[in-house]
């Protein structure tokens, strides 16, 4: 067998494209309107037990050709309970259909649907870093701590890690981003003002950053004094008439609310 | 080159490009995924296409840095559960343990080679590396193969 490796590995290397693949491999290759709100059903999410590992968009399910058999809505904003798409990945060892690992998937589908919506302003599914470099790690760890809204500087985020000479590296970091828009890299732009590069392109960097500014990110209620994260299941309960919108945790506390201890916007 | 032409490119390529894709990642999904991938690469950059590269040249190169980036990002903390994709034949199971112990630049030029039976100079220009180079690592891996196949191959079959 040794002797005859050449016919083998010829052999082995034949071709075996299964049938289609021309087809779904062009699929969407001109669809790239980034529409965010169409954008939720098309992102591709990795989960572990641990939390969300991995996110990209699928370009599989463009919103030109949705496959006949999948009917998903892409955003239903009157019950926003989503089903995993087919692509998403459970790495738990192929593990049952109801497992932590699903529910972190289902979750960061819904928080996402949301966020690109405009309804909410945070988080709250955990994020598994595990495996990414130490500095990576600490990058992605410090992008994560810029508010809703905000923006900071590769040079910032250098300097916040204790390497002010390494913003370069800090956009290579963010350019390989495993969870992008959950750690939020497209808060993360250019010294002199211009937004710089996208993961996702820089379209969509513009319009992530535009939902920020139009979105509130805190909302009080009159009647609690309590106040939330935009998105939080209490702040989602506030009537309309009692809303009220703060642009601080500061100017909140300071005429007499107290922050909501579900989503904690004073953490 | 217009749309058109990019498709034709496309439907010519696309299985080789996936087999490379497949015997490089080991499975399905992720095959398909790197053809696209390229193709949504190379179709981004269709204008910027010149002719004097080789129109295959130009897509293995993209497919190249593709299954790199893959097989860079998989992480040895999430191990990834066993395909159902069952190789067909003893030979073919052994062979596909053995080309996992081979590096990923030899393995990735290997699999060029035998698909597409590329020459060596092919493989240098995709690669961006000197065909000595091309040279030492096709023989590095082959010799990690025929190693491999020689402890692991043992009585069992004739």
């Amino acid at each position: 067998m040794v002797d005859d490796l050449e016919t083998t590995l010829t052999r082995y290397f034949r071709l075996a494209a299964p049938p289609g693949l021309v087809d779904r491999a062009l699929r969407g290759v001109p669809a790239d309107a980034p529409d965010l709100a169409g954008l939720a059903a098309r992102v591709r999410i990795e989960a572990t037990p641990r939390g969300v590992s991995w996110i990209r968009l699928d370009h599989r399910r463009g919103p030109r050709r949705p496959p006949p058999s999948l009917h998903q809505e892409p955003m239903a904003p009157a019950k926003p309970a989503l089903e995993l798409g087919f692509s998403d990945r459970l790495l738990d060892g192929g593990g049952g259909a109801t497992g932590p690992t699903r529910r972190i998937a289902e979750q960061a589908r819904r928080e996402l649907a949301e966020y690109l919506a405009g309804r909410r302003a945070f988080f709250s599914v955990p994020v598994d870093l595990t495996g990414v470099p130490d500095f990576q790690a600490r990058v992605l760890h410090e992008t994560s701590q810029i508010p809703f809204g905000d923006v900071a500087s590769y040079a910032d985020i250098a300097n916040r890690i204790g390497h002010p000479r390494a913003a370069r590296a800090v956009g290579n970091a963010l350019g390989a981003n495993p969870v992008p828009v959950i750690v939020p890299c497209h808060r993360v732009v250019r010294g002199d003002g211009t937004w710089g590069h996208y993961l996702f392109g820089e379209r969509l960097k513009t319009r992530l950053l535009t939902l920020e500014r139009s979105t509130p990110a805190l909302v009080g209620c009159a009647t609690t004094r309590i106040v939330c994260r935009h998105g939080c299941t209490h702040e989602q309960r506030v009537r309309e008439d009692r809303r009220i919108v703060f642009a601080s945790i500061g100017d909140a506390e300071s005429v007499g609310y107290r922050p909501c201890r579900v989503c904690r916007p004073d953490d | 080159m217009d749309e058109t032409a990019f498709a034709r490119v496309a439907e010519e390529y696309a299985a080789r490009l996936y087999t490379v894709a497949f015997r490089m990642l080991g499975n399905r999904a992720d095959a398909e995924d790197a053809v696209q991938r390229t193709l949504l690469k190379c179709f981004a950059a269709r204008r910027s296409y010149s002719p004097r590269w080789a129109v295959s040249t130009w897509l293995y190169h993209a497919l190249a840095n593709v299954c790199i980036d893959e097989l860079r990002r998989r992480r040895p903390a999430a191990e990834r559960p066993p395909r159902a994709t069952a190789p067909a034949t003893v030979e073919r199971v052994d062979l596909a343990r053995a080309l996992d112990r081979v590096p990923r630049e030899a393995r990735l030029l290997l699999a060029l080679h035998y698909v597409d039976g590329l020459s060596y100079k092919d493989l240098a220009r995709i690669r961006g590396i000197s065909i000595n180079t091309v040279k030492s690592q096709l023989a590095r891996g082959k010799a990690v193969l025929k190693a491999t196949l020689a402890e692991g191959g043992d009585g069992g079959r004739p």
